[in-house]
Formats: C-alpha cells, sequence, structure tokens
C-alpha cells in the first residue's frame, strides 16, 4: 500500500478516533470526558481536511472544518461549565457517584 | 393564496399557543382572553379554505428521495374536516376560560390545545401518507398530554398512557401502509396510491386495508380496541368534548373513507369494516344503559356512533357517513360541553348523584335535550337526517343482518339518551348544594353548537357537492338539499326507525313495569359493567408490557462507560452493514 | 515521511493525555496534540485551518480547561475504569479495523474543481453554515448564563439532597479515620 499524504492523513483519523474512544470509554473524570470529546473532534477536522486536499476543494475542507471548531468549542466550553457547577453542587466530578438513573 | 390559506390555517393555532405558553402562568387572565382570541381568528380563518376546495396540490415542499414529498391537498374530505377542527377547537378553547378559571399550568393546556388543533388541521390536509402519519403522531401525543393533564392524578396518567399505548399500537398499520406504498409505488402520495392501487400484489394490497383497518379501530375505539376511550374521560371536559368526541377519533373514520376506493374491490374488506361496526355500535349502547357517570356515557356513545359511520363506509355510503361525521361532531361537543357545565357546578360526574337540576339550570338543559334529540336521532336536529342517511345506505347496499342490528342499536341509543337526560335534568333534587347556571363563556360555546346541531343538515346539499367535486377517486353523487330531504322524509324505512327509537324511549320511562325483566338481567348489566371481559384483558396486556420493560432496565446501568460501548456497538453493527454493501 | 511522522506522535500525545492521572498535564498533553496537528494542516496545505487550530485548540481551549481545572480543583487518586480495560481495548479497536479496511485502500484521484478562495467558499456558498455557527454562539451564551443562573439558586431535588448528604457522611468519615489516626 502506497502512502500517499492522503493514506497518512486517514490514519491519522483512525488513530485520532480510537483513542478518543478509548478515552470516552475509560474516563471517570468530568474533565477527563470534555478531553476525550475534544480528541474525537480533532480527528474530525484532520478527516475534513484531508478530503479537501485529495478533491483539490481546500477551502471547502477548510470553511466545514471552521464550523465544526466552532461547535466544538462550544461544546467544550458548556461542558467545562457544567463540570464545574456540579463539583460545586454536588462535591464529585466521578461520574459513578453522580450515577443515579440506576435501573 | 391557497398556500397561505391552508398554512396559516394550521399555522395560526400554533403560534396561538405558543404566545399564550410563553406569557406565562402568572398572568392567568391573560392568558384566557390570548387563546380565545386565537380561538376566534383561527376559526373564522380556516374558513377562508372553502374558496380554495379542490383536488388539487396546493403546496408541496420535496423532503428528499428517502421521504418524498410533503403535500397539502384540500379536497372536500380534508377541508371540512379541518373547518370542525378549528371551530369546534375554538369552542371548547372559549369554553376553557370559564371552566378552567383557577386552575393552574393554564400554559401547558392551551399550549397542548392550540398544537393538537393544528396538528389535526394539517393530518386531515395532507396529501403525503408519511405527513399524515407525522401529524397522526403529534395528536396521539397531546391526547396523551392533555388526558394527563392533572398529573398529580394517578387515574389520568394511567389513562393517559392506556390511550397512548392502545392508539400508538394502531399508528403501526398506518406506518406499514405508508411504508408498503413508497416500496411498490416508489410514492408517498394519496393521490398515487388510490389511482394505482391495482399495482400492488393482492396479498400486499389487503395486508395494507387490514393493516389500514387496524389503525382506524384503534385511533376511533372500535371493538376490540375500544377501553381508551371511557378511561380518557379523566381529561378536562372541553379536551374530551374536542379530542374524544369531534376530532381525534374521527381520524380513524376519515383515514377509512380517504382510501375506500382503494380498498373496495379487496376480499372480505368491507365485511369486516360492516361487521367492527356493528359490534361496536351495539356493544357500546349496551354499556352506556348501564353506566352511571356521565362522561363515560358519553364515551360509550361516542364508540357507538363512530360504530354507525363505519358501518356506512363498509356499506358504501361514503357521503352518508362524513354526514354523520359532521353532524356527530357538533352534536356530541354539545352534550360535552353542556355536561362540562353541570360537572363544573354540581362537582361530581355520578348521575345518581344528580337530579332535578333543569329548574337550576334551564339554559344548559336546553341546550343538552337539543343535542340528546340529535343523539337519538329525532327530527330537526342534524342527527335525524344522517342516522337515516346512513340507514338508508346500509339498507340498499349492506346486508339485511346488519341493518336489523343498527336499527336495534338505535332503539338502545334512544333508550340511554332519553335515561342521561331523566337523571341529570329532571326527577327529584339528591343533591342539597346551590347551583347556579352556566357562566356566560360556556353559553357562548353552548349556544353556537346547538344551532349548528339545528340548522347544519340545511347544508347537506353544498356538502355533498363538495365533496363530490373534489375527489374524483370516489365517484360520489352529489345531490340538491331539497331532493334529499325529500327522500328521507319519504322513506318507510325512516319512520320505522323513529318509531323504534320513541319506543325505546319510552320503555324506559316506563320501566317500573318492567322490574321483574330488570332484575332477571341483573347479573348480565354486572357483566356489562365490568366491561364484558375487556378490561381484563387490556390490564393483562398492560400488565405483561410493563413486566417486559422491567426486566429490560437492568441494562440500563446509568454509568457512561457502558452507555458509549453500547454506541460504538451500534457503529461498528452499521459500518459492518455498509462494508459488506447492503 | 515527516508527515506521518508528525501525525504518529499525535496521536501519541493524544494518548498521554487520556491515559495520565493529572488533569492538569493532562490538558497540557492535549494542548501539544493541538499544536502537532495544526503543523499537520500547515503541511496539507490548509494554512487558515493550521492557524485557527493553533489558536483555538492549543490556545482558548487549553486556558479554558486550565480554568475549570483550577477552580474544579484536582481530585486525589487514580480511578479505576468502570469497564474492563481488554473490553474497551477491543471495542475501540473494532470500527477502525473495519473503516480501515474499507477506506485505507482507496485511492482518489484528484478532481478537476476550479479553485476559488476562502472567503467567496466561507461568505457566499457556504453563508448558511456561517448563520448556523452565529445561532451556535449565540445558544453556547444562553446555555452558559443558564448554568450559571442554576448554580446561584439551584432547584431542589430528592436526589441532590440526597446526594449531599451522603457526601457529607462520607466527608465524616474521613474526618473520623483521621482523627482516630493522629490519636494512634
Amino acid at each position: 500500500m502506497n502512502l500517499t499524504p492522503f493514506s497518512i492523513a486517514l490514519i491519522g483519523v483512525l488513530g485520532l478516533l480510537g483513542v478518543g474512544l478509548y478515552g470516552l470509554m475509560i474516563s471517570r473524570n468530568l474533565i477527563k470526558i470534555v478531553v476525550a470529546l475534544q480528541i474525537l473532534v480533532k480527528a474530525a477536522l484532520l478527516g475534513l481536511v484531508a478530503a479537501g486536499s485529495i478533491s483539490n476543494q481546500i477551502n471547502l475542507g477548510q470553511s466545514l472544518a471552521i464550523t465544526v471548531l466552532v461547535a466544538d468549542t462550544v461544546v467544550a466550553v458548556i461542558g467545562m461549565a457544567l463540570a464545574v457547577q456540579i463539583r460545586r453542587q454536588l462535591g464529585s466530578m466521578d461520574v459513578k457517584e453522580l450515577s443515579s438513573l440506576r435501573g | 393564496m391557497a398556500i397561505w390559506a391552508a398554512l396559516l390555517t394550521i399555522g395560526l393555532p400554533w403560534l396561538g399557543g405558543l404566545c399564550v405558553w410563553m406569557v406565562g402562568d402568572k398572568r392567568p387572565r391573560l392568558q384566557h382572553t390570548l387563546a380565545s382570541g386565537f380561538a376566534v381568528v383561527g376559526g373564522l380563518f380556516s374558513l377562508t379554505l372553502l374558496r380554495f376546495v379542490g383536488a388539487k396540490t396546493i403546496l408541496s415542499v420535496p423532503m428528499g428521495a428517502a421521504f418524498g414529498d410533503f403535500t397539502l391537498v384540500a379536497d372536500g374530505l380534508g377541508v371540512y374536516l379541518a373547518l370542525i377542527a378549528a371551530i369546534v377547537g375554538g369552542l371548547a378553547v372559549i369554553f376553557s376560560n370559564d371552566y378552567m378559571k383557577g386552575e393552574a399550568q393554564l400554559g401547558r393546556y392551551y399550549a397542548l390545545t392550540f398544537l393538537f388543533v393544528g396538528a389535526m388541521i394539517g393530518l386531515v390536509l395532507s396529501g403525503s401518507l408519511l405527513l399524515m402519519f407525522i401529524f397522526w403522531e403529534i395528536t396521539a401525543f397531546c391526547s396523551y398530554a392533555l388526558i394527563s393533564f392533572h398529573n398529580d392524578d394517578p387515574k389520568a396518567v394511567a389513562g393517559g398512557i392506556k390511550a397512548l399505548i392502545m392508539t400508538q399500537l394502531g399508528g403501526i398499520g398506518l406506518l406499514a401502509g405508508a411504508i408498503t406504498s413508497y416500496v411498490y409505488l416508489n410514492s408517498y402520495q394519496i393521490d398515487a396510491f388510490l389511482s394505482r392501487a391495482e399495482a400492488l400484489p393482492p396479498s400486499v394490497l389487503s395486508l395494507v386495508a387490514f393493516g389500514f383497518l387496524l389503525a382506524a379501530m384503534a385511533k376511533s375505539a372500535q371493538v376490540p380496541f375500544q377501553t381508551w376511550l371511557p378511561d380518557a374521560m379523566e381529561a378536562p371536559t372541553p379536551i374530551s368534548a374536542l379530542i374524544h368526541a369531534a376530532t381525534m377519533v374521527n381520524a380513524g373514520v376519515y383515514l377509512l373513507a380517504r382510501f375506500f376506493p382503494a380498498f373496495e374491490a379487496v376480499p372480505g374488506w368491507r365485511l369486516a369494516v360492516i361487521t367492527v361496526g356493528l359490534i361496536s355500535a351495539l356493544f357500546a349502547a349496551l354499556m352506556a344503559v348501564v353506566n352511571n357517570d356521565l362522561k363515560r356515557v358519553l364515551a360509550y356513545s361516542t364508540i357507538s356512533q363512530l360504530g354507525y359511520m363505519v358501518y356506512a363506509i363498509g356499506a358504501g355510503a361514503i357521503l352518508a357517513s362524513q354526514f354523520h361525521l359532521l353532524s356527530h361532531s357538533l352534536f356530541k361537543a354539545l352534550l360535552f360541553l353542556g355536561a362540562g357545565a353541570v360537572i363544573h357546578t354540581v362537582g361530581t360526574r355520578d348521575m345518581l348523584e344528580m337530579g332535578g337540576l333543569g329548574r337550576r339550570m334551564p339554559f344548559v338543559r336546553a341546550v343538552f335535550v337539543v343535542g340528546a334529540l340529535a343523539l337519538a336521532g329525532l327530527p330537526i336536529t342534524n342527527g335525524f337526517f344522517s342516522k337515516e342517511l346512513i340507514l338508508e345506505g346500509g339498507l340498499a347496499h349492506g346486508p339485511l343482518w346488519a341493518y336489523l342490528g343498527m336499527i336495534l342499536g338505535a332503539m338502545i341509543t334512544g333508550l340511554y339518551t332519553i335515561r342521561m337526560v331523566t337523571l341529570v335534568f329532571y326527577g327529584d333534587s339528591r343533591l342539597f348544594k346551590a347551583e347556579h347556571d352556566a357562566p356566560g363563556a360556556m353559553r357562548l360555546s353552548l349556544f353556537v353548537l346547538a344551532l349548528g346541531t339545528l340548522t347544519t343538515w340545511l347544508l347537506v346539499g353544498p356538502f355533498s357537492r363538495i365533496l363530490a367535486e373534489s375527489l374524483p377517486f370516489h365517484h360520489l353523487h352529489a345531490e340538491g338539499t331539497l331532493m334529499v330531504l325529500v327522500e328521507v322524509i319519504s322513506a318507510p324505512a325512516t319512520w320505522i326507525a323513529v318509531a323504534l327509537i320513541l319506543g325505546g324511549m319510552l320503555a324506559w320511562l316506563n320501566r317500573a313495569r318492567f322490574g321483574s325483566l330488570i332484575g332477571k338481567l341483573g347479573t348480565f348489566s354486572d357483566f356489562l359493567q365490568s366491561g364484558m371481559g375487556f378490561e381484563w384483558l387490556n390490564r393483562q396486556i398492560i400488565r405483561v408490557t410493563q413486566s417486559t420493560t422491567a426486566s429490560l432496565r437492568r441494562t440500563q446501568t446509568g454509568l457512561l462507560g457502558w452507555n458509549v460501548v453500547g454506541i460504538i456497538a451500534g457503529l461498528i453493527v452499521v459500518l459492518v452493514l455498509v462494508a459488506i454493501g447492503i | 515521511m515527516p508527515l506521518l511522522l508528525l501525525v504518529i506522535v499525535t496521536i501519541l500525545f493524544a494518548f498521554q493525555s487520556i491515559r495520565v492521572s493529572r488533569l492538569m498535564i493532562s490538558a497540557l498533553w492535549l494542548a501539544g496534540a493541538s499544536a502537532l496537528l495544526s503543523l499537520v494542516f500547515y503541511i496539507m496545505g490548509a494554512y487558515t485551518i493550521a492557524v485557527i487550530e493553533l489558536s483555538v485548540g492549543a490556545g482558548l481551549v487549553t486556558v479554558l480547561f486550565v480554568f475549570a481545572i483550577t477552580i474544579a480543583g484536582e481530585e486525589p487518586g487514580e480511578l479505576r475504569s468502570l469497564i474492563p480495560r481488554p473490553l474497551a481495548v477491543a471495542i475501540a479497536i473494532l470500527p477502525l479495523v473495519v473503516l480501515g479496511w474499507y477506506a485505507l485502500p482507496l485511492t482518489l484521484a484528484h478532481l478537476p474543481v476550479p479553485e476559488t478562495s476562502l472567503a467567496n467558499i466561507l461568505w457566499q456558498q457556504r453563508a448558511l453554515d456561517v448563520f448556523v455557527q452565529v445561532v451556535l454562539i449565540f445558544s453556547g451564551v444562553l446555555g452558559l448564563l443558564g448554568v450559571l443562573e442554576e448554580a446561584k439558586a439551584p432547584l431542589k431535588y430528592p436526589a441532590v439532597d440526597e446526594f449531599a448528604a451522603k457526601r457529607e457522611r462520607e466527608l465524616q468519615a474521613l474526618h473520623q479515620q483521621s482523627i482516630e489516626k493522629e490519636s494512634i
């Protein structure tokens, strides 16, 4: 398999995707979960830019990536605000302790 | 222009609901006024739809290949039901001004009511099966939310859930029909389905026909799906008048009427429809005779009258069934709102605790008697003409045994109607509370509905003309008003039916003479009161459903990690399917 | 070759940020991954997005993380994962295998599409996207204000009270333990 830049970028997308999903499953701390979400979005950005570069429409890829980045930043802001408030009100950021939706 | 008429007829109630909700519950008087304003404007505006009645599509929004086009068609069948929804909805909202005075959470109440009215109008105006299904689901949700409006009352919540489960199970039949239409005919449009129904293989067509019949039976509370409607009487009475008498339960009859040309050739379908109508009419009428709760009697009478309409469709008398639908919406809403006025004053729904209310509430008694005459099918009211049209249509095109059953049903209808009226308004006063007559807003709604009940039979000519001209697939014959009236009055079957109804009424009034006979019927009436075994069956169904869900709850660990595992597992399944190339 | 190296190191940095137990160090590894990723973007020719990713990912988001971690405080101790690690690894790798097997052999030809400037695309062709971004930011601000309002006058849920009571008891128990340890 020849290693074109596109294939290398795809490897990057898959790798970041895997790391992000693993982090989402493993983490118990709310802030760590936001970190995992950020990694997943980086995978998406890399995928968009790679698709743009391979189809010679790099600017379309960039503009879509800007939209995704804005959305992701808003998610990170609200996620962290929620995490901080939960820590203040309930005293813990551990997912297991906060879970009251059991069964 | 037609686009605006249709969109605003749907959109004005929705806008009204949003405005009333946003005003907030701290200003109830403003909420009442705003709601009444939107109700009046919406009701009057819907009359503009009459100008644009026709068979062609008004609005077509392409939604991509998978969903087809969302279209609105303003043909006669849809327009008159839209008018009923808007006008009766408006009257129910005006009635709620007085009925819900002092209640909490008015924003939720009015918002849901207006959402329902808009969705009902959208349902009947829709020309795409998928769009109709979406509106069908919205009306089912609003019905559930409004039945359980007093959500601190466990009976209300149980009634709402029961209604939701049963009508949604029927909705599956509708969705299956829509998807079948798309798979075979490549279109969700109702016109395409009606014109090319022969292109479907016969077994598939029968499947769709009976699926739609099931959906209609569940929505219109026909046997064996009828148990949700009496339990839905926990809703506030204006809601019972609007949803469970005048609009939502009509959706099932509307479905059958609209798709009749496609299904009439399916073997056994018409007979099944006639049988369902007959059984529902008789069964519900019997249940109404032994019940003591005023609203439950009206609920059973709704089921019974819907059975008449379903029977008429099965016999092929589409015009008669739709005309009875129009009359029934008006007089049943009138009866429910009258009952609401009584319940609001007296504070109980039990008829055995009422009596002699006619002296203190003469206005309500007068309008209630008008509605009762229409229900029984006695002259001058619209119920007389529409019921006689149904019976004639059934005699001409349907089997004789069904006709005899329906005549018997008419007699029992007369019986329970007079029982209801005498128990509530005549006789000795069993209550010693000070009662007052209905307040102003209630009187307005009741008066308009009573006026409609007494006069809409004059519209049968234009009504049949509008329907015949705008429904090209149904092959209806329009007739002038005078011809129809002469036909009804001169048919001997009419007077036989009237005689039987009067006979039923006299039987009740002289019931002392039948004392021994009634004593022997004691155990039978206990059996009737327990719902002829249907209640037990439904309890079992609900018990099984809830125990299954309880055992499935163990998969909800509540831990984020396991939820993510679930999501990724789903993703893997989808990826594998895509990679394999399905 | 340099591209491949950069990509692999980016993935390693991201993995480190998940593995490390201290939150502050984790945020720093994430900032590093952002910086490397922006280099990758630059090498691929997407100059604007490289700059934006560097300033937002390695700048804005990292500063937010530092603020949040400082205010919220670090929890002591490493928390064990609730899902067995081998299962998590397997589930995380499976979609990658399927995707990779399907997508990596793709050799897409360069499509001859006329090149337009970024400004043209952003403001004219994808104007709806810009509108959506504005709505997103607006709703994000509203959401943030809502969360802060909630903090000032929190709604009373029984679950919250039970939780707070349980927390109190645990803190008391810890306090008792530390007292007993001291007295020994």
